[in-house]
């Protein structure tokens, strides 16, 4: 296992919503680092807080966010919680990039193509007009967009969901991010074409050194994908591991219950996933224990008792008093 | 295409019934125009004499059909008071309402963006509250209130601006646009708030959109995100507005016209209205519909400009 | 609100004081649902205004129309509280009888034109069809128009009483008004409790007035209350261009016409009346805001 620089360090990132009921905790104490040419897969239920995690890194948050004074974003050792919006702008685009879940939305439906990548070129890396139609052209190409001169001057409704996926990823990698975000980047697309744009994303961060944040719910996409994985759960990661070590030796039951709700070959088309049963916490008024408690089959009544904290041997780390392998163990 | 012709087809519907209209309404007033031209003191038999010359005891029917088939040859009619042709009159005049109308939507155009945007950038935040008042103050002063003011202040007042009058173009670029600041300023201070909320409602849920989000993950800066990302997508309910406010604004025209001494299509109006003078009505009403209709089809024009959805035919490539 | 579209990056607290956040979140959004000075304000006034006018013959002012030769174009003076106008009629008592005019007005034309477009508006949603297509051809026409043209047409034609100004500055009221119902009614007279009604044989007048009128109502009061301003505003501009009601009768629009033509010499006998105007419709626009939302409030079910 060869250690590089590490590019992200996050430290006990908070964040909190004000809404109408309360205080809603998106993101509850989350820690981890990335090193450069690593992916990190981030999987979790839908409302776990992974999306709000991503841009909380970006720190692209709405106005009711609030973030406490504790919570450190550190991109290659600068830490993003004392930049101004100014400053965090330039290193938008250079030194962090995102792909967000819909290609069919996130891209300006007005605006040409070609102009949305050159516009980034423009203005982070001073390129003229020309130039920067050229190295759209080139990174069209990279992203393996057929005919890139043509669709180059098109507009996003004359393209596919896939290739619009594309395209989203030649905006993100244009001024060659060390950190680049891929917010389910998959979701939204075919089967058929998900498969062909995970692999682009792991092509261009190896090729290019980069660091990458794949987030999903697909315990699947993580698997052949990523070297290690962080699986949240109420805002909270409950399971950190290098992938294979979380497969084999799996020991946060939230984690089985995902890694059991995996799609197999033998199932009919289009099942619904709901393999978990039960509802995630209420986040604004969340339960004073084990937030997956009331969920867990293991759970019994020390797990109502108090936050189990994110620790464990060897890189692997787990939230979670009662864990799986216990019992042969002991 | 197929609702492209729909909607050619209903307009010229339209354009009938409005004329149809028109012609039926001056053709019941009560002071005919005969009574008019024949004086105070005049029998009962001069007034039929001038009726029966001027064609006006016919069947409206008869005479409406006779009045299209003219417009259709390009006679519009004669007026019955000073005798001069209609669509001279009224072809004459329209420039002059139409520079005064284009400089109103100009000006209301840059106040309403901005504002509009400012207000859409934080919806309650200081900027929006204070643009709002602004606006609900601005809507509650007609145009003829506006008018009065504006001259109190920059005519009388200040002496800045003529409170009156009319220059052409041929004097000169700006000897042409200084007596017309005044008199747009006073139709734009309306507009402008409707142009203005509408476009922030629109651009409030467009900012909420994906694409802008992205554009702030880019590292583009507010200013480009509102004037580059956020505008166009944002713009469509107000160009709409654009057209239809046309009607308001030939409305507008009228009073200020008569207010600021602008010998516009409006003027023309109020005086053939004061007179009785049907066929000028019937001409300059019908000249209001067609503006009124080809600004619509303008702002059609427009959406294709805005959105390449509507350019390329909305094709998968 | 939640502002989401602000790209400031939430709130980094330094959480040194221990306040209750949840507090603090909940009372960033709990929105003032209780009508405020921004209402009681311009209501204050408004009622002044209505008292003033409805009693007009009681406050003992000197008649309109009456001329008094010693103060002519007077600023304001002892019996005089607003001065005189152009011909040394009192300006206090000419714009109390003149916002008669424009309440009437106010009032009438949209409830006119309101009540037109919603029968327009039924007939054209609940039966489609041939009905359908002739009232929109008909709507079209009339928005091809520019409203001040209908008035200018009308008031030649049928004269400057009252009744007719009311009537035909209703008439601009009701392509809006018909839409507006029109399209309430496309979306209720598919539903279950419309069916089951027609099943039960219900006339058709039935099921419009039973069923679709009380769902349709709410939008059509909030219209009405937008309309109330409008149309004063309207009224004044037609009685400017003295197409409104006929002299000597007293109108807002009518006093600042006359008042125009001595502005640089004698500027309050146009001003008191504009600023009374403007006030009154400012007052109706902040009064008729506030209600609006508070209906909206109530029919989200927020009370
Ligand atoms: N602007 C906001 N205001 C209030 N609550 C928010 C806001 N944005 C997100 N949330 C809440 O934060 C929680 C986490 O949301 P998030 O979008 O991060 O989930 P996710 O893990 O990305 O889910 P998905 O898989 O569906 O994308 C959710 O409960 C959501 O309702
Ligand atoms: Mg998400």
């Amino acid at each position: 296992m060869h250690m590089g620089e590490i590019i992200l360090d996050v430290r006990d990132q908070r964040t909190s919503f004000a809404t109408a009921r309360g205080m809603l905790a998106a993101v509850d104490g989350v820690s981890f680092t990335l090193q450069r040419g690593r992916t990190l897969g981030v999987v979790g239920e839908s409302g776990s807080g992974k999306s709000v995690l991503s841009r909380s890194i970006m720190r692209l948050l709405p106005g009711n966010a609030v973030v406490p004074g504790g919570s450190r974003v550190i991109l290659n050792g600068r830490d993003l919680t004392r930049l101004s919006e100014a400053e965090l702008r330039r290193l938008r685009g250079p030194e962090m990039a995102i792909v967000f879940q819909d290609p069919m939305t996130s891209l300006n439906p007005v605006l040409s193509i070609g102009r949305q990548i050159m516009e980034v070129l423009m203005f982070h890396l001073g390129m003229k007009k020309r130039a920067a139609r050229a190295r759209a052209i080139e990174l069209l190409t990279a992203v393996g967009l057929p005919q890139p001169d043509v669709r180059v001057d098109q507009y996003p409704h004359q393209l596919s969901g896939g290739m619009r996926q594309r395209v989203a990823i030649a905006i993100a990698i244009a001024c060659e991010p060390d950190l680049l975000i891929a917010d389910e980047p998959t979701t939204a697309l075919d089967v058929t074409v998900q498969a062909e744009i995970l692999d682009l994303l792991q092509r261009m961060v190896r090729e290019r050194n980069m660091a990458m944040i794949l987030i999903t719910h697909d315990m699947g996409v993580v698997a052949g994908r990523c070297d290690d994985v962080a699986v949240m759960y109420a805002g909270r990661i409950v399971e950190q591991a290098p992938v294979r070590d979380l497969f084999r030796n799996t020991r946060m039951p939230y984690t089985a219950a995902l890694l059991a709700s995996i799609p197999k070959v033998t199932d009919p088309p289009h099942r619904k996933l709901d393999a978990i049963d039960g509802r995630p916490p209420d986040l604004i008024n969340p339960p004073p224990g084990c937030p997956f408690a009331p969920r867990c089959k293991l759970a019994d009544a020390d797990c109502d008792q108090g936050k189990p904290m994110l620790e464990g041997p060897a890189g692997h780390l787990f939230a979670c008093i009662r864990p799986l392998g216990q019992e042969t163990a002991a | 295409m197929r609702y492209l012709l729909y909607r050619l087809r209903r307009l010229a519907i339209v354009l009938g019934v409005v004329t149809f209209i028109t012609f039926l309404l001056v053709n019941v007033l009560p002071g005919d125009v005969a009574y008019e031209m024949a004086g105070m003191d005049s029998t009962e038999e001069e007034v039929q004499e001038i009726r029966e010359e001027l064609g006006l005891n016919r069947p409206v029917l008869i005479r409406y059909v006779e009045w299209v088939g003219g417009v259709f040859t390009g006679d519009w009619g004669t007026s019955y008071i000073n005798k001069e042709n209609v669509w001279d009159a009224v072809t004459d005049r329209f420039p002059v309402s139409f520079e005064l109308m284009l400089l109103a939507q100009i000006l209301a155009l840059s106040m309403a963006i901005p504002a509009g945007m400012a207000s859409a950038f934080r919806p309650n935040g200081r900027a929006d509250r204070i643009i709002g008042a602004l606006a609900f103050a601005s809507v509650s002063m007609p145009s003829f209130m506006t008018a009065i003011l504006l001259i109190f202040v920059f005519a009388l007042g200040l002496g800045w601006l003529p409170a009156t009058g009319y220059e052409p173009l041929s004097t000169g670029l700006w000897a042409n646009l200084k007596p017309m600041i005044l008199p747009a300023l006073s139709l734009a201070l309306v507009e402008w708030t409707i142009l203005m909320r509408t476009l922030r409602v629109e651009m409030i849920s467009v900012l909420q959109e994906n694409y802008i989000a992205l554009a702030r993950a880019k590292g583009m800066s507010n200013l480009r995100i509102l004037w580059v990302h956020a505008l166009r997508p944002s713009s469509f309910s107000m160009i709409t507005l654009l057209g239809l406010q046309v009607a308001r604004l030939l409305g507008g025209t009228i009073i200020i016209e008569q207010i600021f001494g602008i010998p516009g299509i409006g003027r023309l109006l109020i005086h053939a209205v004061y007179t009785r003078d049907f066929i000028v009505i019937q001409g300059c009403v019908t000249f209001f519909a067609l503006a009124f209709v080809t600004a619509n089809f303008l702002v059609d024009v427009a959406y294709a400009w805005l959105d390449p959805r509507v350019r390329t035919g909305g094709s998968h490539g | 609100m939640a502002d989401v579209t602000s790209s400031r990056q939430g709130t980094q607290t330094e959480d040194k004081p221990q306040i209750d956040m949840n507090m603090v979140a909940i009372a960033m959004h709990r929105r003032s649902r209780r009508l405020g000075l921004y209402f009681w304000i311009p209501m204050i006034w408004l009622v002044i205004v209505a008292v003033a006018c409805i009693f007009a013959p009681f406050w003992g002012l000197p008649p309109a129309d009456e001329i008094d030769w010693v103060y002519i174009q007077s600023p304001p003076v002892e019996g005089h509280p607003l001065g005189t106008d152009n011909l040394g009629r009192d300006l206090l008592s000419r714009i109390v009888w003149g916002g008669r005019v424009s309440l009437t007005v106010g009032f009438a034309a949209p409830f006119i034109g309101v009540g037109l477009g919603l029968i327009l508006g039924l007939i054209a949603g609940y039966y489609r069809g041939w009905a359908d297509e002739v009232i929109g051809i008909l709507i079209d026409a009339w928005l091809a128009i520019p409203g001040l043209v209908v008035l200018l047409l009308f008031s030649v034609v049928f004269g400057g009483s009252l009744f007719m100004v009311c009537v035909s500055l209703g008439l601009l009221f009701i392509p809006t008004a018909a839409r507006i119902t029109r399209a309430a009614t496309l979306n209720y007279a598919g539903r279950e409790f419309v069916l089951a009604a027609k099943a039960m044989g219900a006339s058709d007048f039935r099921i419009m007035r039973k069923e679709i009128f009380p769902n349709i109502i709410w939008p059509l009061i909030a219209f009405i209350l937008i309309d109330i301003p409008i149309a004063i505003v309207i009224e004044g501009a037609l009685s400017f261009l003295g197409l409104s009601v006929k002299a000597p009768t007293p109108s807002w629009g009518g006093i600042i016409a006359e008042g125009r033509e001595v502005l640089s010499t004698y500027p309050h006998i146009a001003m008191y009346p504009t600023l009374v105007m403007f006030v009154t419709v400012l007052s109706f626009n902040l009064v008729g805001d506030a209600i609006r939302r508070r209906l909206a409030d109530v029919r989200e079910g927020a009370i």
